[in-house]
């Protein structure tokens, strides 16, 4: 993995919104499976897409010192919470956003969020420009 | 998989606090590895887009939430159950500095395929073998 750059070719696409299929057909819900899953399998036969997951609806939100307190359910409500993602491997964000664009999800409300992976931590690289060189495991 | 919100959780700390609470964090990581407990992980960058609508026709700058609840990272975790993978959550340090941290379980298959029982599923693909270990 380069140090060189804040960014690789990585991008992680965050699928949100897990209701989209309220409403819809169970013809209309098999085509949006069957095409997602299409999709999916061509990204991977691509060497595109390096892996992926449905996440579960239930969950729990970890917050507080020590963390005290845990909540139940998701971060988000219902259409902002995510439901999945893709770990994209590609050449620049143009092509990242280009497939996201392409997710059967869109056309009944889903959202695509799509973000840079980096090789460092954002704070590990803040804290670097405080004291150049002098963070224990900065280059871990 | 462990989502962390909140990414301004340094501001305000001095160089010592950062530095104290980046050895605990790398400690934490590093803990958690050793005991084969972390599958993939990443810091994910500020920057990004938001896309949707039909067609993607929708394409908007930045993480999809405001700073404080946006994710800066994710965790893929090997865990026996929520409960573990809560407990693992709850020793993450930067909690006391604002962070939370989402906790959810990794799916088999869509959940789509449980709302709608009667939807023919056209793969058999377990869950283990579509996560290639891209952050190991």
């Amino acid at each position: 993995m380069s140090t060189s750059s804040e960014t690789t070719a990585d991008y992680l696409l965050l699928f949100r919104g897990n209701v989209w299929d309220r409403g819809l057909s169970p013809a209309q819900i098999q085509q949006v499976v069957a095409d997602w899953m299409a999709w999916f399998e061509r990204l991977k036969a691509e060497g595109k897409c390096l892996g992926g997951h449905p996440l579960e609806e239930e969950g729990k939100v970890v917050s507080g010192k020590q963390g005290r307190t845990v909540a139940d359910g998701p971060f988000a409500e219902s259409k902002e919470a995510i439901g999945g993602y893709f770990y994209l491997h590609v050449a620049d964000e143009n092509e990242a956003i280009e497939i996201a664009r392409q997710c059967p999800g869109l056309e009944y409300g889903a959202v695509v969020e799509v973000r840079p992976v980096a090789d460092v931590c954002s704070m590990k690289q803040r804290a670097m420009e405080y004291s150049p060189g002098q963070l224990a495991g900065a280059n871990a | 998989m462990l989502l962390f919100r909140g990414g301004d959780w340094d501001k305000g700390l001095t160089k010592e606090e950062l530095q104290q609470a980046m050895d605990r964090v790398m400690a934490w990581f590093e803990g958690l590895n050793e005991r084969g407990k972390i599958k993939g992980a990443q810091p994910l960058g500020d920057q990004g887009r938001v896309i949707s609508g039909t067609d993607g026709r929708f394409v908007v700058d930045g993480p999809f939430t405001e700073t404080k609840e946006a994710v800066g990272g994710y965790l893929v975790l090997q865990a026996d159950s929520l409960d573990e993978a809560v407990e693992i959550a709850r020793l993450m340090p930067t909690l006391r500095y604002g962070i939370s941290v989402e906790v959810r379980p990794i799916l088999a298959q869509c959940p789509i395929f449980q709302r709608h029982p009667d939807l023919v599923r056209k793969t058999d693909r377990a869950a283990e073998q579509l996560w290639v270990a891209a952050a190991a």
